[in-house]
């Protein structure tokens, strides 16, 4: 049997007094692409924050491959395997693009594999090049990434992510904003990520996108779990309907 | 940008030619006991300008009480030789010990507070250790000690020994950056969040970064008060420790390894001519930041820096050039 990647089980959580997630619970299996919408406010960012640490939750239980996350500091999450971009592009500004990734590389997820397999030659900079390449930066390594334009910052994001060689990938946004061609490449580097077995949590508005790449799919409102499952049956369901002409503004 | 490799390979030759120059000063004593006794100084200044830029400009660790390491390494010195007869290299390495101890714990209690209330919290433990020194028996309350020393050091012997805390400080700086720590720190210095996200151990860091500078700092207060030889709770635990530190970080630069040395030299020279006027000197000290933050925020070296990259760049482009901040 597959084990779960992530399970979410009641979670209460949010910023200060304010609640966001009101008992959402929901399960991701292992080397599945999982597609969120659901209208904007709704929680879908917080719920990632509070799988990569950024929050704690108040009340339920988080845990990611068999383990229990709730106890684990944000970079403990990510050694563990859990990689995440931030829907507003967060480069590291005062460091070049390929210094960007060499972070990751030399801190995530990786860093046991690394410390092993460097006797056999193995280099971070490889894993740092490989992101690069494979998102499509690779001529832009070594311009400070603060001079990114806003496609190259959200590439950055997931070529960072990359780095920290994930087990579970966790993309808020990444094709907002982009046009179509770009969303394809977005979209192909992920269809390729499912190829080698990693999960992805891919928060997007984009309908199209969703149903073309997602396995399954979440629509959230007010912090729950509103309907899961094969992303044409969700698109079609009739609250799903509601809640983007309802209380969409997009 | 330059790679952090060539940058690194760059600041180390400059450095090590520097060091030998310096040395050989020293050595010599070419150019007199001036030259040794303002360059001790300078020395010492460079060392805790320099830990402060770590602390604050990568760490984001704006601490106001880094006097507490002088303070205490300053009266482990004069305890170690005076009341148990000490050599006093073993009093400088207790001075080291009980400042990282020190260090250790506190780091428990003020890692856990940030921004304005870390600085705050720093500045009130250093007070409060002021004010133990000022009342415990055992250290002669506020008449103060005396470092003993059989033959007392010269000035070329401590000008020496400045000099190689000195440049192993900078050697530090120089090597941080390109590092495997200093990436993660570099990246935390950006944004805290998006690198712990991705691996990095900031507290963990944080308070690597906390020891290193606080052991730094105690040697550089050791070397001072050996100088000196006569140490009070209000000179050990002085915030105008703090005042020089910022000072020196901020008319130099913070951020670059060459800042701290040229805010080191300036703060010197003035503070020699400052001592005419006591009582206002910290004020002129204070006004004189100001005014450069307001401007020239990035400080002497970066300023330099981009001007003759600007120059050069005019000449063979014709363009004005990017501001950019590196070295
Ligand atoms: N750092 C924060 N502090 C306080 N409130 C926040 C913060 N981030 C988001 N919120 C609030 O939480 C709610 C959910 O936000 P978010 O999870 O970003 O929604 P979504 O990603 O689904 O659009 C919004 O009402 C937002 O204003
Ligand atoms: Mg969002």
């Amino acid at each position: 049997m597959k084990q779960d990647a992530a399970v979410f089980d009641n979670v209460e959580a949010g910023y200060g007094n304010v609640r966001i997630l009101n008992g959402l619970s929901f399960r991701v299996a292992e080397g599945e692409v999982f597609g969120v919408i659901g209208p904007n406010g709704c929680g879908k960012t917080t719920m990632l924050n509070a799988l990569s640490g950024m929050i704690r939750p108040s009340k339920g239980m988080i845990s990611c491959f068999g383990k229990e996350l709730n106890r684990l500091e944000a970079y403990e999450r990510c050694r563990l395997g859990i990689g995440r971009t931030w829907q507003i592009p967060r480069p590291f500004a005062g460091m070049s693009v390929y210094e960007n990734t060499l972070a990751a590389a030399v801190h995530g997820a990786g860093r046991k594999n690394l410390l092993r397999d460097r006797r056999s030659g193995r280099k971070e900079s490889d894993t740092a090049l490989k992101a690069l390449e494979e998102t499509g930066l690779a001529e832009k390594k070594d311009m400070p990434s603060g001079e990114l334009t806003l496609l190259d910052r959200k590439r950055l994001e997931v070529a960072r992510a990359m780095a920290s060689e994930p087990r579970l990938l966790l993309l808020d946004e990444v094709a907002a904003g982009l046009t179509e061609a770009e969303t394809t490449q977005i979209t192909d580097l992920v269809a390729g990520l499912k190829e080698k077995h990693y999960t992805v949590i891919w928060i997007e508005h984009n309908i199209e996108t969703m149903m073309k790449a997602t396995d399954r799919l979440m629509c959230m409102s007010e912090g729950r779990n509103v309907l899961t499952g094969d992303p044409a049956e969700v698109m079609a369901s009739e609250t799903v309907e509601r809640l983007y002409l309802g209380a969409d503004d997009e | 940008m330059m790679p952090a490799g060539d940058r690194t390979k760059k600041g180390l030759i400059v450095t090590g030619v520097l060091f030998m120059v310096l040395f050989v000063i020293g050595i010599t004593g070419i150019g007199g006991s001036n030259v040794l006794r303002y360059g001790f100084r300078i020395l010492l200044y460079i060392t805790i300008g320099e830990m402060w830029n770590l602390l604050s400009g990568y760490a984001g660790l704006t601490s106001l009480g880094q006097q507490a390491f002088i303070g205490l390494s300053g009266y482990a010195l004069a305890v170690a030789t005076t009341k148990y007869g000490l050599f006093y290299p073993l009093g400088i390495v207790a001075g080291l010990v009980i400042s990282l101890g020190a260090a250790f714990v506190l780091s428990f209690l003020l890692l856990r507070i940030e921004g304005m209330y870390f600085s705050i919290t720093t500045w009130v433990v250093a007070e409060a250790l002021g004010t133990l020194f000022m009342s415990l028996m055992y250290v002669n309350r506020g008449a103060g000690m005396t470092v003993s020393a059989e033959p007392y050091p010269r000035i070329g012997t401590l000008y020496l020994m400045a000099l190689v805390l000195c440049f192993a400080s900078m050697i530090t700086m120089i090597l941080l950056p390109g590092s495997e720590f200093g990436l993660g720190v570099r990246a935390m210095r950006d944004d805290v969040q998006a690198a712990e996200s991705l691996g990095v151990n900031v507290k963990r860091s944080r308070r690597i970064i906390y020891l290193v500078a606080a052991g730094f700092t105690a040697l550089a207060g050791s070397l001072f008060f050996l100088n000196k030889g006569t140490i009070y709770p209000e000179s050990g635990f002085d915030i105008g420790w703090t005042i020089s530190m910022v000072f020196i970080v901020i008319i130099g630069g913070s951020g670059t390894v060459a800042g701290p040395v040229a805010g080191a030299v300036i703060y010197v020279f003035l503070s020699e001519i400052l001592a005419h006027y006591p009582g206002w000197s910290n004020m002129i000290l204070g006004a004189i930041a100001i005014l450069m933050i307001l401007f020239c925020p990035q400080g002497v070296i970066p300023a330099i820096g981009a001007a003759v990259r600007n120059s050069a760049k005019r000449r063979r482009k014709g363009s004005d050039g990017c501001r950019e901040l590196d070295y």
